[in-house]
């Protein structure tokens, strides 16, 4: 462990092809000096608008060509030492102990070039600034620093003689979990049916409407009417009508189903879930290929998703809520992206969380929750029918969504369950997607119990557990239940977490 | 650990909270900082309101004086009534292991952290909690709901003890 702990002699740089990717990055960045060029042309110097543009490149290699040079990093014995900064130097220690997650992520250029970005789950509260990565180095180089820090992570504590940990272990070899082939793709892409790309393809179709070859609006029903008619259908009058409504609904579909098949297969392409010593190790992606390594004792709960359509056909997700963050935007690692129960229990059991049993007992969250939505629904009536009574007809679209949501809070306050199975908490809640949080007594930090002027005289408590990591999908809550019950839960899995 | 009778209280008698939920009270002395960092709070708001009252009023023929005393009694009130019932509602109980505070009486919120699960401790003080020797004592954790725990209104002396007492109880458990 202690060959070099000075790490004086093997300082690395980043791969050059760093400033290729910051000639690319120059790109937009050129947009800015635009208006500078634009003033220069219309002073009348055009002369001297290509001599300033080429300048302005230049500097800007340049600088980038500076931060590569001033930009090193070392790995020691037993941590990584990154000094960057032109003016300003920073050096920044992080040892390997700290080190929750190595994640190596490729872009499509990268992947041709054969490099790779490396980033270090620190834990670090605060977060990008706080995050270390290596923008570029080259991929057999990423691979071997993170095989470096997993064997130094696994050294002291098989040492240690931690039971279940060995039990759990077999011989180091990687298992192979869940994976995803492109039939499964398909099936998940079509559940993942989402008209959200509409939006966008209509903004896009507004936009372009002038631009566009052909004059064809797929979402405006008179362009389908004029298909008919060209077809010599015009005389069909009923008949045409209903060829532009289902025209325009089956290229609602087929936008709807491309794209969520297309999200699918970027992201999920070649998924596969394995199982390392220490860790559950997830690499996906078509374009970008992302591997990201989850440490088994860092899991703090698990998230089952699903939907109220797609669970009738039994299909899940999951997801681990772990202290590192999955990328920039995730909270949560998913980890199993589309799949059926008996493919999520064996990940579950890797992680020592089981699915509660069919009959376990759910008790129930009182119906007051509905109250905010009613409330909510309430406001919206009222406005709707003020509007109404001034003679704004459009009044009567908040008088009906206010029925919605009022039916929505109705409904979504009978989804509030949960559950205490002696060594964790499960919390079920949703109508529309449905989410189980299984929660160890182990990781909860800390409790809230909270009453307000509405819940105190029904005698009601929200619990409000603290759970490191976050999540962006559920808040780990129970909402108002009976405040005695509350009291006994929050003193059990105290004294479980305590003891632990 | 948290045996607490669920004794039915008078919800409007502000100072039998604590008692009911056997926990401690906090410094009456917190009682004058919250007053004063009210005053600071409200009177520049109090003095805004009343310009813009002069000012706007006898524009559009309004009532004048109206924006001016509403802002004046409400700024009253809550600098010297409201501080004491707002001091009598927080509450604390260091107990077996860990930490419960409890603060708020519309919204009552009511932690508890164990000392294992604690990860820092800062005692902090500010120039107004100075001029009554006290001191708040914020407890971090490493969940993100809940990340920091202050409890204010704490004597000096005691606010270090109390941090005396958990950092004995700190220790990593990290793998």
């Amino acid at each position: 462990m202690s060959e070099d702990a000075v790490p004086g002699t093997g300082w690395q740089r980043l791969h050059p092809a760093t400033l290729a990717f910051a000639i690319v990055r120059l790109g937009p960045r050129t947009l800015n000096f635009l208006p500078a060029l634009a003033a220069i042309g219309i002073a009348g110097k055009w002369v001297y608008v290509a001599p300033a543009l080429l300048l302005f490149l230049l500097v800007s290699l340049v600088i980038a060509w500076l931060h590569w040079l001033r930009f090193r990093f070392a790995v020691g014995a037993d941590e990584i030492v990154i000094e960057s900064g032109v003016l300003s130097r920073q050096h920044r220690t992080i040892p390997f102990d700290r080190i929750q997650d190595v994640s190596v992520e490729q872009g499509l250029v990268a992947r041709a070039l054969g490099i790779a970005k490396v980033g270090f789950e620190t834990g670090a509260g605060g977060g990008k600034e706080n995050d270390a990565h290596l923008d570029a180095i080259g991929l057999d180089a990423a691979q071997a620093l993170r095989t470096t820090i997993r064997a130094h992570r696994s050294e002291p504590l098989s040492a240690a003689a931690n039971v279940p940990e060995a039990a759990s272990a077999p011989s180091g070899e990687d298992r192979l979990l869940f994976a995803m082939g492109p039939r499964r793709l398909l099936i998940a892409g079509l559940f993942n049916f989402s008209l959200a790309a509409l939006a966008v393809v209509g903004a896009g179709m507004q936009f372009f409407d002038g631009l566009l070859p052909f004059d064809f609006n797929i979402f405006n029903p008179m362009d389908w009417i004029d298909v008919a008619e060209g077809y010599g259908l015009d005389t069909w009058l009923v008949a045409h009508r209903w060829v532009a409504g289902i025209g325009a609904a089956i290229s609602l579909l087929f936008i709807g189903f491309a794209s969520g098949i297309a999200t699918m297969v970027f992201a999920n392409w070649n998924f596969r879930l394995t199982r390392e010593p220490r860790a559950l190790r997830r690499t996906r992606g078509l374009t970008t290929r992302t591997d990201v390594a989850v440490p088994v004792k860092r899991i703090q709960a698990a998230i089952l998703v699903t939907g109220w359509f797609r669970k009738r056909f039994g299909w899940h997700e999951l997801r681990l809520q772990s202290l590192a963050t999955d990328g920039e935007k995730e909270k949560d690692h998913q980890v199993v992206p589309f799949g059926r129960l008996d493919e999520i229990d064996p990940v579950l059991d890797e992680i020592a969380i089981r699915r509660p049993d069919a009959g376990i007992p759910w008790q129930h969250s009182h119906r007051i929750v509905a109250l905010g939505g009613f409330v909510g629904a309430t406001c919206a009536a009222l406005g709707g029918s003020t509007a109404i009574a001034f003679g704004q007809p459009i009044g009567w679209l908040a008088v009906i969504a206010a029925a919605l949501i009022g039916l929505f809070a109705m409904i979504g306050s009978r989804f509030h369950h949960w559950s205490d199975l002696g060594d964790m908490v499960a919390i079920r809640r949703g109508f529309w997607k449905p989410k189980t949080t299984l929660l160890p007594h182990a990781s909860v930090q800390s409790i809230d119990l909270k009453t307000d002027f509405i819940l105190r005289p029904f005698g009601l408590a929200t619990l409000i557990f603290g759970v490191p990591g976050g999540s962006s999908l559920a808040s780990h809550e129970i909402p108002a239940i009976p405040v005695d019950i509350a009291r006994d839960l929050r003193a059990r899995i105290l004294a479980g977490g305590a003891c632990a | 650990m948290t045996e607490t009778p669920p004794a039915p209280t008078d919800p409007f008698a502000h100072d039998v909270l604590n008692a009911a939920e056997g926990l401690d009270p906090v410094n009456p002395a917190y009682g004058h900082v919250i007053r004063i960092a009210t005053a600071l709070n409200l009177i520049p708001i109090a003095i805004a309101a009343s310009v813009a009252d002069r000012l706007i009023m006898p524009r559009i023929e309004g009532p004048y004086g109206l924006v001016t005393t509403a802002a004046w009694l409400i700024a009253l009130i809550a600098i010297a009534v409201l501080p004491t019932r707002r001091v009598a509602r927080w509450g604390f109980k260091i107990g077996e292991g860990q930490l419960r505070v409890a603060r708020g009486w519309l919204f009552r919120t009511d932690t508890i952290v164990p000392f294992v699960r604690v990860q820092h401790i800062d005692v902090g003080q500010g120039p107004v909690e100075r001029l009554f020797g006290l001191s708040h004592l914020v407890v971090h954790t490493s969940g993100t709901h809940n990340s920091t725990v202050t409890l204010p209104g704490l004597h000096a002396d005691l606010a270090a003890a109390m941090r005396e007492t958990i950092r004995r109880h700190i220790q990593t458990d990290f793998a």
